[in-house]
């Protein structure tokens, strides 16, 4: 297999996101496997910025542990990114405006081209250097020049005509330079794939399985979600900006008990305030679901960071008990899958899904190959339209299975009130002036139990809930979940090539968890931890739920996405031990 | 016949409690307009007052305290064929969800929202409230209350509700006539009511509301400088002259009428997305 790590680097609105996304996406058009992931900070201008796009002709777990081709657009990246480059890396910057002696000496290929010139001669634009140097990475990758002309063109028209016509020319005059040659033999099948980011994934995901209202308040990582939902208004699904993320979710509340597929979505902090809703739902039965992305805390913590250091928190969020669904997609095009199949869990078991996004997973892109929208089956669960007798409809009625028939406003005598206080089969509630009368305690203990019993329902029908082995028969297992599964597998692949017996075991749903299923997979294997936060959080519910207590773990919470060859290096310290 | 909207489970107020006069004008109106009750839908938030729903035959929401307005948004952007009528309390909607009221208000979503305006928090036995009085003594201000009370007529008509309405419990008749009126409204109509608290509000009592009522004459509804006026007077008088009846009306587009998903139908009934519309969405991404 070949791959090479490309990293774009420069100030905040130099243009290093467009790069890294033209980049990714003529070589997903050529059919090349994609991993970009970028690195930013909360300002709008300004600040150092990055983006890694890692391109090989097999499928690829992680951007890359360092950069074989760094673009250098200005002298803080020849500054911050030395230590992020490959043996024998090539360096492309431009010897008018960056001085690159300090990284002189170390075996790199130092590229020195005129990319203000280049940029100047292609229609004068000095920003447009990007697109030169992307020219010069195109030729060193072996990329045909046509390749980028469509991808500019889809992605620039809106600027119009001359715009696209000049950044072509910029990519063009780097393509041509005289002082490159073609450094990689990538092999590619011209088989079309689509760069996708995790948000991107999932919103199309969602509306794919008829998800019709987006209600959020923005907030990184989760923003890219409403962005998509806001340009896609005119095409049935509406997103509303509420005025904080109480209202986002009770919105979606409001929208899913009138009967349209309803999510809302925000990181931790509005989480927090989704949190007393979050049980209205549970308590009302609505279907809901609730995208949380994370992103490094506590507080306002690292708004441009990442972590997996909420999953405890929206597994127990809220007062109360009462079933909900929690999954962590394990990948950019698992996100598509999981999301529409949010919308059939939430109507099946009238219960919030939470999905536990990340920002890494939310805001990376890949290459995906392997969505097909016709296998998505809706199921809107157990719902009534007409009235089957006469008197007043049992919305709650208890059930062996716990799920209750629903009806939507508007369909004839089957009116009831969805109450957030305890209820009968009506949904009267025996709260204020009934609670503690005989027959009323009875109730609620009754009640409880057949909402309760929706997991018990879950955990039978579904075969959702448990861990995913790869390699088997092996001595060692990594275990982790959500985002940072991928990064794992190219560990695990990594410590095979290198002699070890190495498995994998992956959580996407995490809660209900089949405890008796989940044992039995972990069971008798020496297994190591692997996540992204500081208490090991996947190993307490596994412990929660199993007894299975995993004394190795591999733990990160510096804010940035764990790679393959960190994941090596540190499980290689484990086994030292 | 007209249609009888109680689900057969009687309110649980206290005896002589202003919330009754709400609950028999809130019936009234609906009767008047000769709603459908299936095509009704009432959300309420927690409070004496939002319990009203209970005793309701139609489509309710007893939702959380402070966050019937969202609720309410959600159900009606989702089926905007809907009647969506909002009613809860003053603690509900100006204390813990006044961020709601304000934003319901400017967005002109073709929601009535009702408020029992007791001065007191009621189901929590007797707290002062964000329209409580200067003075009042409750077992939170035993010293008496020291902040000043809210306006949450001149807050709707500035946030830019388009129907704003005052009623008192004491005369359900007239009070009927401005929530049906506000139902019919096309875009967010506030209806406050004076509902007293006669178990925990000793101050502001059935007679000193009665002393101090009167229902406008020849004021200008159109007029939204008269109508601030209005809203004031209350204050501007020391709380000896209370104004009742309609303070200002206006007609504005509302959001379901300008919202560009909308123009397609209710969201509810419009369709599920085909294959070739997902791949259309995914082939964006090339
Ligand atoms: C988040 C939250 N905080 C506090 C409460 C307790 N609580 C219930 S009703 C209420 C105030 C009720 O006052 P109001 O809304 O004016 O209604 P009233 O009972 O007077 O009709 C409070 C504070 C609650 N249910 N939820
Ligand atoms: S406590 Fe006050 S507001 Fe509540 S029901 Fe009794 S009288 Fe009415």
């Amino acid at each position: 297999m070949t791959s090479v790590s490309v990293r774009i680097a420069a100030a905040n609105g130099d243009g290093v996101e467009s790069t890294g996304a033209i980049l990714g996406r003529v070589a997903a058009n050529l059919g090349l496997e994609v991993v970009g992931d970028r690195g930013y900070q909360s300002v709008i201008r300004g600040g150092h910025v990055w983006s890694q796009v890692r391109i090989g002709d097999e499928k690829l777990h992680d951007f890359g542990d360092s950069a074989d081709i760094l673009v250098a657009l200005n002298q803080e990246a020849i500054a911050h990114q030395g230590s992020h480059l490959s043996k024998g890396a090539a360096v492309i910057y431009d010897p008018s405006k960056t001085n690159a002696d300090q990284l002189n000496g170390r075996g790199y290929r130092l590229i020195g081209m005129p990319l203000m010139d280049m940029a100047l001669a292609a229609g004068g634009d000095p920003k447009m250097r990007n697109m030169a140097a992307l020219g010069a990475v195109a030729k060193i990758l072996g990329m045909p020049m046509e390749s980028f002309e469509g991808v500019i063109k889809r992605m620039f028209s809106r600027k119009g005509n001359d715009i696209v016509a000049n950044n072509t020319r910029a990519v063009t005059e780097g393509y041509g330079y005289s002082g490159i040659e073609k450094l990689y033999d990538l092999k590619y099948d011209g088989k079309q794939r689509y760069l996708l980011e995790g948000n991107v994934s999932l919103a199309i995901g969602a509306y794919a399985a008829g998800c019709k209202y987006y209600a959020a308040y923005p907030m990184t990582p989760a923003s890219g979600i409403l962005h998509w939902f806001a340009a896609h208004a005119d095409r049935g699904v509406m997103y509303k900006q509420t005025e904080d993320e109480i209202a986002a979710i009770n919105s979606a509340i409001g929208a899913a008990s009138a009967g349209v597929r309803a999510m809302c979505g925000t990181s931790g902090g509005g989480f927090s305030l989704m949190v007393e809703a979050l049980g209205m739902a549970g308590m009302i039965e609505a279907p809901i679901v609730v995208v949380e992305s994370q992103r490094t805390g506590p507080s306002t913590g690292l708004p441009t960071k990442t972590e997996q250091g909420d999953l405890l928190f929206v597994m127990h969020a809220s007062q109360g008990e009462f079933p909900r669904i929690v999954v962590a997609p394990r990948g950019v095009e698992e996100c598509f899958g999981i999301a529409a199949e949010a919308f059939n869990l939430a109507e099946r078991y009238q219960c919030p899904v939470i999905i536990l996004m990340d920002l890494f997973l939310s805001e990376h892109f890949e290459s995906v190959s392997g969505i097909d929208p016709g296998t998505i089956k809706i199921d809107r669960g157990k719902m009534v339209a007409r009235a089957s007798q006469e008197g007043r409809f049992k919305r709650y009625l208890l059930t062996d299975d716990g799920v209750s028939p629903r009806s939507l406003p508007g369909s004839k005598g089957l009116a009831f009130i969805a109450s957030s206080d305890e209820h009968n089969e009506y949904g009267d509630i025996v709260s204020d002036v009934l609670a503690g009368i005989d027959e009323h305690v009875e109730m609620r203990k009754r009640m409880h139990e057949k909402r309760m019993r929706k997991i018990e329902t879950m955990l039978k029908n579904e075969t959702l809930f448990v861990p995913s082995i790869e390699g088997e028969s092996s001595e060692h297992f990594i275990v982790t979940f959500g985002s940072t599964t991928a990064a794992a597998r190219g560990a695990v692949e990594r410590l095979r090539r290198m002699g070890k017996s190495f498995g994998l075991i992956s959580f996407s749903y995490l809660m209900p968890m089949d405890s008796a299923k989940t044992k039995m997979a972990l069971s008798g294997k020496h297994l190591i931890d692997v996540e992204c936060n500081f208490t090991g959080q996947l190993a307490k519910v596994i412990a929660m739920n199993t007894g299975v207590m995993i004394e190795d773990k591999v733990l990160k919470y510096d804010g940035e996405a764990i790679t393959s060859g960190e994941i090596v290096d540190r499980v290689l310290k484990v086994l030292e031990r | 016949m007209p249609i009888n909207f109680s689900s057969g489970v009687k309110p649980i107020f206290c005896p002589g409690c202003g919330d009754f006069g709400v609950y028999a004008a809130l019936t009234k109106a609906f009767q008047d307009l000769g709603l459908d009750k299936d095509m009704l839908l009432v959300v309420t938030g927690i409070g004496c007052s939002s319990s009203i729903v209970q005793a309701l035959g139609c489509y309710g929401i007893h939702s959380l305290h402070g966050r019937l307005l969202p609720v309410a948004t959600g159900a009606r952007l989702a089926n905007h064929d809907l009647t969506v009528v909002g009613v809860g309390g003053d603690g509900d909607g100006y204390g813990i969800g006044s961020a709601h009221f304000l934003h319901t208000a400017r967005r002109n979503i073709d929601i009535a929202y009702v408020v029992m305006n007791n001065q007191t928090y009621g189901l929590t036995t007797g707290q002062t409230s964000p329209t409580g009085q200067k003075g009042y003594k409750t077992k939170s201000t035993p010293f008496g209350n020291i902040e000043n009370p809210i306006n949450p007529l001149a807050i709707a008509i500035s946030a830019g509700a388009t129907y704003v309405a005052r009623g008192f419990s004491g005369d359900p008749v007239h009070l009927a006539g401005l929530i049906k009126d506000g139902i019919a409204h096309k875009g967010f109509a506030l209806i406050d009511v004076f509902s007293p608290c006669v178990t925990f509000n000793h101050m502001n009592t059935y007679d000193w509301f009665r002393e101090r009522v009167y229902k406008m004459d020849g004021h200008d509804v159109a007029d939204k400088g008269a109508a601030l006026k209005k809203a004031f007077e209350e204050e501007e008088t020391g709380y000896a002259k209370l104004p009742l009846g309609l303070f200002y009306r206006a007609e504005k587009p509302t959001y379901e009428e300008q919202d560009i998903t909308l123009r397609s139908g209710a969201l509810i009934g419009q369709p599920m997305p085909t294959k070739e519309q997902v791949l259309a969405m995914l082939q964006e991404n090339v």
